[in-house]
């Protein structure tokens, strides 16, 4: 029997809230999927369209870039400048007839462990049926 | 009517003053009626300056090549630079000093405006032509072309032959110029997004095979990122000139030198090309065309450039190069900002 396909997630949180936020997530033992493969940055407005072209590139089946609530960002203003930037990117990936449900943005603040668990899950349920990512990945 | 007279008076005048160090305009090509782009330093080659519907070019590239010599020049002209401007190139200009590029001093800067009409295509006129070679064009005044071929003339309806861009185009006059030639008169425009919302209305995978089928063609000439007035970092995220490679640089050393795209032209690579160079542009691209126009696979590339131009301004109410002053769009945010697409 062939096994269930199980997403990977690359997860680009903000070190001051969405990383804390993961963290909560972890130290409560909060349960969810172990799909996810974080990684720290400085701020979400530190995420260069790169980064996220990248880790498709390289396998990834759904990217999640994760920030401050706005108003909340540790340097004032980060935040807000990546929401402008991923919907950017957002947009074009979509226009070029890319996934729009494997490219994801959300707000995490250091105490929304449970916040952070559902987000998850609701992505890997989204992208179980999706399939693994071929468009994007890097062709040998 | 701009009237090529005054463009070469005044050219005259200006090189003869010592006010400019040279201009740099359009001249008669060898090749029939495309002209070439000139850089006439004495008064008297001003009389080689011409200007007509084939004037494709953005010239503005040429200033910031000079900008970029300047900075190595030992003892520098600091005079500025004469330059003939059509609509989308002022807008360049514009995009360039918001980005502190270049000072208005810079440059001294010869509008002309493209009045009813705007440029000619010429893959579209040679292909309208079948074969003929044309010597002359000119303008009707209803915007219409008449174009004089070897063995006689012919009026050709102007969304024949006009370059997509010019379709679509905003603003076909100088919107910052030190002295312009012609009368400012706006083309109608129905639709300046109509060709990106032919893709968009695409199904999903059907843009994806189109986009697929383009970028596939790809050969990574770097011809689009050459001729781009806004591609003017000194280091592109393709190539890696500042980490050189001596004998004792050790595998680890490379190893941590990120490559995030690879040189060679396979489609994966393309697509991060194509995808990163428009998000660098988004908000900065001013739809000159040039991109499209050098390609020698015919890649779509504006439509990548105009997507961005279309969402920065029903996304963010933002246009590009008519304000100077206005931060940009990338480094500047509003607090109603849309994200509904956050969760």
């Amino acid at each position: 029997m062939a096994e269930e396909f199980e997403p990977k997630i690359v997860a680009f949180l903000c070190k001051w809230c969405s990383s804390a936020g993961s963290d909560l997530a972890g130290v409560s033992r909060m349960e969810y999927p172990p799909n996810v493969i974080p990684i720290q940055v400085m701020c979400s407005g530190s995420v260069s369209p790169l980064y996220i072209l990248s880790a498709f590139k390289k396998g990834a089946d759904g990217v999640l870039v994760s920030g401050c609530h706005p108003g909340d960002c540790h340097y004032i203003k980060g935040n807000f400048y990546a929401r402008r930037r991923i919907a950017l990117v957002k947009e074009l990936l979509e226009y070029l007839g890319f996934d729009p449900e494997r490219f994801q943005m959300s707000w995490v603040s250091a105490a929304e462990g449970l916040k952070y668990t559902e987000i998850i899950k609701d992505f890997v349920n989204a992208l179980k049926p999706l399939g693994p990512q071929t468009k994007l990945r890097r062709n040998p | 009517m701009v009237k090529l007279e005054d463009l070469k008076k005044e050219a005259k005048r200006i090189l003869k003053s010592g006010k400019v160090k040279y201009i740099i305009g359009y001249a008669k090509g060898a090749d029939g009626l495309m002209p070439i782009p000139a850089f006439i330093k004495d008064p008297d080659g001003a009389d080689d300056l011409t200007w007509n519907p084939a004037c494709v070019h953005n010239l503005t590239k040429f200033i910031v090549d000079e900008k970029k010599r300047l900075k190595q020049d030992k003892n520098p002209d600091n005079r500025p630079i004469g330059i003939i401007v059509k609509g989308c190139d002022s807008r360049a200009i514009n995009v360039l000093l918001q980005e502190k590029y270049i000072d208005r001093e810079d440059v001294y800067l010869l509008g002309v405006s493209c009045e009813k009409t705007g440029v000619v295509d010429e893959k579209k006129l040679a292909k309208k032509l079948k074969g003929q070679r044309a010597v002359q064009i000119d303008v009707e005044d209803n915007g219409n072309f008449i174009v004089t071929t070897e063995s006689g003339s012919e009026k050709i309806p102007a969304e024949d032959v006009l370059a997509e861009r010019c379709i679509e185009c905003k603003a076909n006059f100088p919107v910052i110029f030190d002295i312009v030639f012609g009368e400012k008169i706006k083309r109608r425009v129905d639709n300046p997004f109509q060709s990106v919302e032919k893709i968009e209305a695409l199904p999903q995978e059907d843009r994806w095979k189109f986009w697929m089928e383009q970028l596939d063609k790809c050969i990574r000439c770097y011809a689009c990122r050459s001729v781009c007035p806004m591609c003017y970092c000194d280091e592109c995220v393709v190539d890696t000139i500042s980490f050189v490679v001596e004998p004792d640089t050790t595998a680890e050393e490379k190893a941590q030198k990120i490559k995030w795209i690879e040189k060679s032209p396979n489609l994966s690579e393309n697509i991060v090309y194509h995808l990163t160079r428009a998000m660098h542009l988004a908000g900065r691209c001013i739809d000159c065309g040039e991109c499209e126009r050098v390609c020698p696979l015919d890649i779509p590339i504006r439509f990548l450039n105009k997507k961005m131009e279309k969402d920065a301004k029903n996304l963010f109410d933002y246009e590009v190069g008519f304000d100077p002053d206005q931060p940009s769009l990338v480094s500047s945010f509003k607090d109603e900002d849309p994200e509904d697409f956050i969760r």
